[in-house]
């Protein structure tokens, strides 16, 4: 079975992340971005295989979601240090894309072949791969959020600047996923818009990281702090979209969206 | 406090008061009720509040307020009641819409809860009078902003008041006998002008699995026209007559693929069109996110008060 290969390609990628990551602290900058697309072509062709060996694109489970994560979290780290040249984002967003590959080792969830009905639709791919990236820049975001409150004394602005372009394009990515799921949901079901609790929550993060942005347009130095907290109870709730809300007993009987758990 | 200029204390406050009257309305009035603002009163009151933006926004010198809401200091709280009003409808158990709240709160049925009904409509008044402000002050790095704000107003505006205009029914159709009725919520039983006849009910199953691969009914429909479609209906394939969308909804499920008859659900949704104008310029304004996604571009718009 695909999945009991994944320990290896999941290790060669990670020790590429990671040669990655120290060559961005050193400053190598071309030997970085190659290492880190070395890793990420490794992780995407497994994910290839998985996808040809299970008929059906890798997007259902919570495992294979994870899956998805742990490649854009490096390929977003990449982006953004292609672009703006930040030391540390490889080392983050390395460190990240191992905790969900870990996960995915030691708690691997089942994967079968059936495609329920409503999930085969042109949209499937594009809805849950955009979201999977809007996540993993708002986990790039978090993490910089945290390290400017708990680790820096005096963070400069540059900090600041970066998780608001991460949080921007993140939003972006929100944004045109939950369009997506609209529309795709007026195909399926009906209804482009049915308050389901996994729509619920998806609106809540999406009303959140929209009162994130309206607070560090003015006067983003001033309120750093606040604005800091808010990425951090933002990307709790974010998290409570993606999966907490399958254990929350309101939710588990009546969301459409429980195909991770059957 | 109350002193201009005003800052985020005066924005909680309020969004605080909004919540309030909403609490008094909800106590005084009772839960929304949202099939009030069926056709036509959904264009008079769509009317009366682009009028409200319109006039407000003219306005705007002299009304202090105004100039107020379209600033963060007043956006950041609202949304944060949003945020606030909307988790809570994600702990609690909804009741359907037919259906009274189940807590004497309201809750239970939150979006029929005043306060929540009145902090969407503040966010769409600001989100209408911001675009009103972009289009007043055009500027061409404006342009994913402004979408943006076109975009949300349509959509909570369109969306919640539309809603009263959907109708969704669904058909029982039995093998090769035409069907021209179907049944709301409330069991009633409507009349179409135009009749389905089912032919043919097909399903693919996994092997091994429990969940069916593919279920699809085969069908023939006559309008009133006498105008004859073949079609087969299934899952992610609706099939649209005359205003309706017609889906797949259901089957003999102890029979499986030898069910002798199909459910259908049919969804008329006159607003549509203009939620998906909404949800195209919300797409629009993402996308230009990207482009404008430098803090300093992106974030435009206040500095060009008058």
């Amino acid at each position: 079975m695909i999945w009991d290969c994944f320990v290896y390609f999941a290790l060669v990628a990670i020790v590429c992340w990671m040669v990655g990551a120290v060559a961005a602290w050193r400053q190598s900058g071309k030997v970085a971005i190659m290492a880190t697309s070395l890793g990420l072509c490794v992780f995407a062709v497994y994910i290839a295989m998985m996808w040809m060996e299970l008929e059906r694109p890798p997007l259902r489970t919570m495992g294979e979601t994870r899956l998805w994560y742990s490649f854009f979290l490096p390929l977003a780290g990449l982006f953004i240090y292609a672009r703006w040249r930040y030391r540390w984002v490889l080392s983050f967003s390395t460190l990240m894309a191992i905790v969900f590959v870990c996960i995915n080792l030691f708690k691997p969830e089942i994967h079968e072949k059936a495609l329920v009905p409503a999930l085969q639709s042109p949209w499937f791919v594009p809805h849950v791969i955009v979201y999977m990236l809007a996540y993993a820049l708002m986990g790039v975001a978090v993490i910089l959020a945290v390290y400017q409150l708990f680790f820096v004394k005096h963070a400069s602005e540059k900090h600041g600047e970066a998780t608001d372009n991460m949080v921007l394009v993140g939003f972006a990515f929100l944004s045109l996923g939950m369009i997506m799921g609209a529309v795709w949901a007026k195909e399926a079901w009906g209804h482009y818009w049915t308050w389901d609790p996994k729509e619920t929550w998806a609106a809540i993060t999406w009303f959140a990281y929209l009162a994130y942005i309206h607070l560090v347009r003015s006067s983003p130095r001033k309120h750093r702090k606040w604005a800091n907290v808010m990425l951090i109870v933002s990307f709790c709730l974010l998290q409570m979209c993606w999966w907490g809300i399958n254990y929350l007993p309101s939710a588990q009987a009546s969301s459409v969206h429980t195909y991770s758990m059957q | 406090m109350w002193n201009k200029p005003w800052s985020l204390k005066e924005g909680v406050a309020i969004g605080g008061g909004l919540v309030l009257v909403g609490l008094l309305l909800q106590l005084f009035a009772g839960p929304v009720d949202w099939d009030v603002f069926a056709w036509p009163v959904n264009v008079i009151v769509l009317s009366v509040l682009l009028l409200l933006l319109g006039t407000g926004f003219l306005l705007r010198k002299k009304l202090y307020a105004v100039q107020f809401l379209m600033s963060w200091k007043a956006v950041v709280p609202t949304l944060g009641y949003a945020v606030l009003l909307t988790i809570v409808m994600g702990l609690t158990w909804q009741v359907s819409s037919e259906s009274e709240p189940a807590d004497p709160i309201g809750f239970s049925k939150m979006l029929s809860f005043w306060p929540f009904v009145l902090v969407y409509v503040w966010i769409a008044l600001m989100a209408g009078w911001v675009a009103i402000r972009q289009m007043a002050y055009f500027q061409f790095r404006c342009i994913p902003s402004l979408a943006s704000h076109v975009g949300l107003f349509l959509l909570l505006v369109c969306g919640s008041l539309g809603s009263a205009d959907m109708r969704r029914l669904k058909m029982y159709c039995e093998y090769e006998q035409p069907e021209w009725r179907a049944l709301d919520s409330r069991q009633m039983i409507h009349e179409l002008d135009w009749t389905i006849t089912l032919n043919r009910f097909v399903m693919e199953q996994y092997e091994g699995e429990a969940v069916p691969k593919r279920f699809a009914s085969e069908v023939e429909v006559v309008t009133r026209d006498g105008e004859r479609v073949r079609a087969t209906v299934e899952v992610n394939r609706p099939l649209t007559i005359d205003g309706w969308k017609v889906y797949q909804y259901g089957y003999d499920q102890m029979a499986g693929a030898g069910s002798r008859y199909s459910v259908f659900e049919l969804v008329r949704d006159p607003w549509m069109p203009v939620v998906y104008v909404g949800l195209a310029l919300l797409a629009a304004g993402a996308v230009g996110l990207f482009f404008v996604s430098r803090r300093s571009v992106a974030f435009e718009g206040e500095g060009v008060r008058p």
